[in-house]
């Protein structure tokens, strides 16, 4: 009797490796609050429904890793949320897998075909759309440097006789030049046109007059969650953002903190698949699952993120209050989306061929710039 | 004449002896080959090969080895002929039939800014070129900036299988398309100063862990073992934590609202609104760099302060000098060994820290290990990564061998 156990017990444990290596997947994303929506809104629902495991791992941007995983061979990412910049420049050098769009990805529950479903065409072949998402500032509105007025507008951030406080930026040149010659006077529609001309260095002023006021004042932030917890601390009295990393803060937090949606930057995100990985068929089936109409739609239950879909935002409009708090319980989410109306009225549209073309003059301005702050 | 020494055996004791002692280096040898082996080909190689990229273009000039070649009698005083064009027309054909036009696009774009969209434009349209017509005339037609001589200078030398300039930039220089090198305008220099912001750094933790590091290891040193072990342990607990929980730490420590700013106001030294900007600017830095570097200037002092014997200094005093005197005199130069090995230590280490200056430094947090992470991490741009490196590593040897000159590697104590 007690061989037989034995026997057994080995046999399982000789078992278990080859039970732990069936079917995953890793996606690489951003952390935080992003993740967890994204991980709560189609991996979790996909790993339920297909039996393969979905592995999200965290990262701060950048291709480098991935660059080294492909060189090396050792290849373990599968999928990863990019920027629009880097689905280009990951593409031209040969690290992603480029789609057939309407053949790999199905059409919407309206009935669209994929390329006509998504909202805009993608930048590189490589790239299918996530989300949109929009880089905005926010503020404490328990500050006490706030006397009965608060900003609502770009120049308001700029202005720091007006709101005296420390300003925390984004910590490489992207938002921070759009967002200076917004509030310089640049409509938000024309601001690439200036950036051709000399508006880096125009914006590159604006700020120097923001950082070096006595009343101002900058710090940087590198990681999404830092912009709220830099407001609550006291640390900065505004700080730019992700739309929904304020907005996880404001409701699912009860943060005291308000969005200005003046001159905010709106941005695409993409998923990539990783070229030559092990696991790149069951992959792409989870990525076609995850930038389905109901994936998409699920990610906007849980963060203040538009979905790359239109059919995604009808699921949702027929079934509002969508988004799910676990604090706040069930909040109507269209009207805190980047897109809405209400906070569309002054916007940029991110330019990422711009960032990709001038990528070096753009960085080595930027980092000058802060060196000698 | 002196008689031959001979071992019971008849040997000569001298070739015998030799034999011995060639048979014990061979142990010796062997009993280190494992570790040998394992440093030179995981560690050596693959630097010198990785430095390597800092010189090749090798991939770049083969990608386009027929353009690189028609160009070779272009002398670049106006715009290039159609021999010229059209072996770059035909070459780019390939590379776009096998998918490598994107890998000449981010390489040029380093060359030239806007390559990366003109390349990319060029390729789609490549199949509407007619064969017979004017090659220059039509890739100007497609995008004006083929018009712009510049960029097939760029091009022309973007192909050469090895180049130097990334080593220009390192130290803000540049080649003008002329040939003439240049400092690059004022508004975009930035490496030499982090190169002097990152010597400054290490020289100014270097400095404050010795001012704390000396009175600790003395007390170390005089201590009864079972107090002295107590210290030691408090001493190297910053080793048993990781980098970013200590970084983390000290960001809640040092911040606005943090531990230090609350109990100084609530003590009444400094006022509510006056709290001391800690964080995100030099202070914080060195605060930071500086607790976390000490256990290495410690340990070495330490160990060489162990070693000095108490009667030394009792003697110094018994002839009559003053406390001061004897200290100067007698203990600090005997310590010199400690105070050289634990500096060079938290130096070296100090000049490639970049985690902690970025997360508690603020804007003046970057160092130039950052911008070799930037460059590795972000715009991909590896050979200028690895000049930089190669710079760094040249730096250090040379401080190691500015050491070796003054103090000699022999007198070196780590413990």
């Amino acid at each position: 009797m007690l061989r037989l156990t034995k026997i057994m017990s080995l046999a399982a444990l000789l078992a278990a490796p080859t039970m732990a290596t069936a079917a995953e997947v890793n996606v690489v994303s951003w952390g935080g609050a992003y993740t967890e929506s994204q991980k709560l809104g189609y991996g979790d629902p996909y790993q339920e429904k297909s039996g393969v495991q979905v592995n999200w791992i965290d990262y701060s941007g950048g291709l480098s890793e991935v660059k080294a995983q492909v060189e090396s061979g050792a290849i373990t990412w599968d999928i990863i949320d990019v920027y629009a910049r880097d689905t280009i420049i990951g593409c031209d050098e040969g690290l992603f897998v480029e789609f057939d769009f309407d053949n790999d990805f199905p059409a919407g529950v309206n009935g669209m075909k994929a390329s006509d479903d998504f909202f805009a065409p993608m930048p590189s072949d490589c790239a299918v759309g996530n989300i949109l998402y929009s880089w905005n500032y926010a503020y404490n509105t328990d500050n006490i440097n706030f006397d009965g007025s608060y900003p609502d507008s770009m120049e308001d951030f700029f202005n720091p006789s007006k709101y005296p406080g420390v300003r925390s930026l984004y910590s490489s040149a992207m938002s921070n030049l759009e967002f200076a010659l917004v509030a310089d006077g640049v409509p938000g529609a024309d601001v690439y046109d200036y950036m051709e001309e000399n508006g880096i260095d125009r914006a590159l002023d604006k700020l120097s007059e923001l950082c070096n006021d006595p009343n101002g004042g900058c710090i940087f932030w590198s990681a999404g969650a830092q912009p709220p917890e830099q407001l609550v601390s006291g640390e900065a009295i505004m700080a730019t953002g992700w739309n929904g990393r304020h907005f996880n803060a404001i409701v699912n937090e009860g943060s005291p903190m308000k969005m200005v949606w003046d001159g905010q930057i709106l941005d695409y995100e993409y998923f990539v698949l990783v070229k030559g990985g092990p696991n790149q068929a069951e992959a792409m089936e989870a990525l076609k699952y995850f930038t389905s109409s109901e994936g998409l739609a699920g990610s906007a239950k849980h963060i203040a993120y538009a979905p790359f879909r239109i059919s995604s935002l009808d699921i949702i409009m027929a079934d509002e209050p969508w988004f799910n708090s676990p604090q706040a319980g069930a909040v109507e989410i269209m009207p805190h989306m980047p897109t809405a109306p209400a906070n569309t009225k002054n916007y940029v549209l991110m330019n990422p061929e711009w960032y990709a073309d001038n990528n070096t003059d753009i960085n080595d301005a930027w980092e000058a710039w802060k060196a000698n702050l | 004449m002196s008689a031959e020494i001979r071992t019971s055996d008849g040997e000569l004791l001298s070739v015998k002896l030799r034999k011995v002692e060639r048979r014990r280096r061979a142990t010796a040898f062997l009993l280190a080959a494992p570790l040998l082996f394992f440093i030179v080909f995981a560690y050596v190689i693959p630097i010198f090969q990785m430095l390597g990229r800092s010189v090749d273009n090798v991939q770049m000039n083969e990608f386009l080895s027929n353009t690189h070649e028609a160009m070779q009698s272009w002398d670049g005083s106006e715009m290039p002929g159609e021999d010229v064009t059209s072996t770059f027309f035909y070459e780019l054909k390939g590379l776009v039939e096998e998918k490598n036009h994107g890998k000449i696009a981010t390489r040029l774009n380093y060359e030239k800014g806007g390559f990366t969209s003109l390349i990319k434009k060029t390729s789609r349209k490549l199949k509407d070129f007619d064969e017979n017509g004017n090659f220059l005339d039509q890739f100007i037609d497609v995008h004006k900036k083929w018009g712009d001589i510049e960029y097939w200078l760029a091009l022309k030398r973007g192909t050469d299988a090895y180049h130097y300039r990334k080593y220009l930039t390192t130290f803000d220089y540049e080649q003008k398309f002329d040939g003439s090198i240049e400092r690059i305008p004022e508004k975009k220099r930035i490496n030499v100063t982090l190169w002097l912001r990152t010597i400054f750094v290490a020289a100014g933790v270097t400095f404050c862990c010795f001012l704390l590091a000396y009175p600790i290891s003395h007390l170390l040193s005089v201590l009864p073992t079972r107090y002295s072990n107590l210290l030691m342990i408090c001493v190297l607990l910053p080793f048993w934590t990781s980098l970013l929980v200590r970084t983390s730490s000290w960001m809640v420590l040092l911040q606005k609202q943090g531990v230090l700013n609350d109990t100084l106001v609530s003590l009444g030294i400094v006022a509510d609104e006056g709290r001391l900007e800690l964080m995100y600017n030099m202070t914080g830095t060195f605060i930071a760099m500086t607790q976390i570097l000490l256990p290495f200037m410690v340990l070495p002092l330490y160990s060489v302060m162990k070693t000095i014997p108490p009667s030394l200094m009792r003697a110094a005093t018994s002839m009559g000098a003053t406390p001061f005197l004897a200290f100067r005199k007698i203990y600090f130069p005997l310590t010199y060994a400690g105070i050289s090995a634990g500096s060079i230590l938290v130096f070296v280490l100090s000049i490639g820290y970049y985690i902690t200056p970025a997360l508690v430094g603020g804007a003046k947090g970057t160092l130039i290990s950052n911008r070799i992470a930037y460059h590795m991490q972000q715009s991909l741009d590896w050979s200028l990564a690895t000049a930089m490196a190669a710079v760094l590593l040249v730096a250090v040897l040379i401080v190691y061998w500015l050491y070796n000159k003054i103090v000699g590697i022999d007198n070196m104590r780590l413990g």
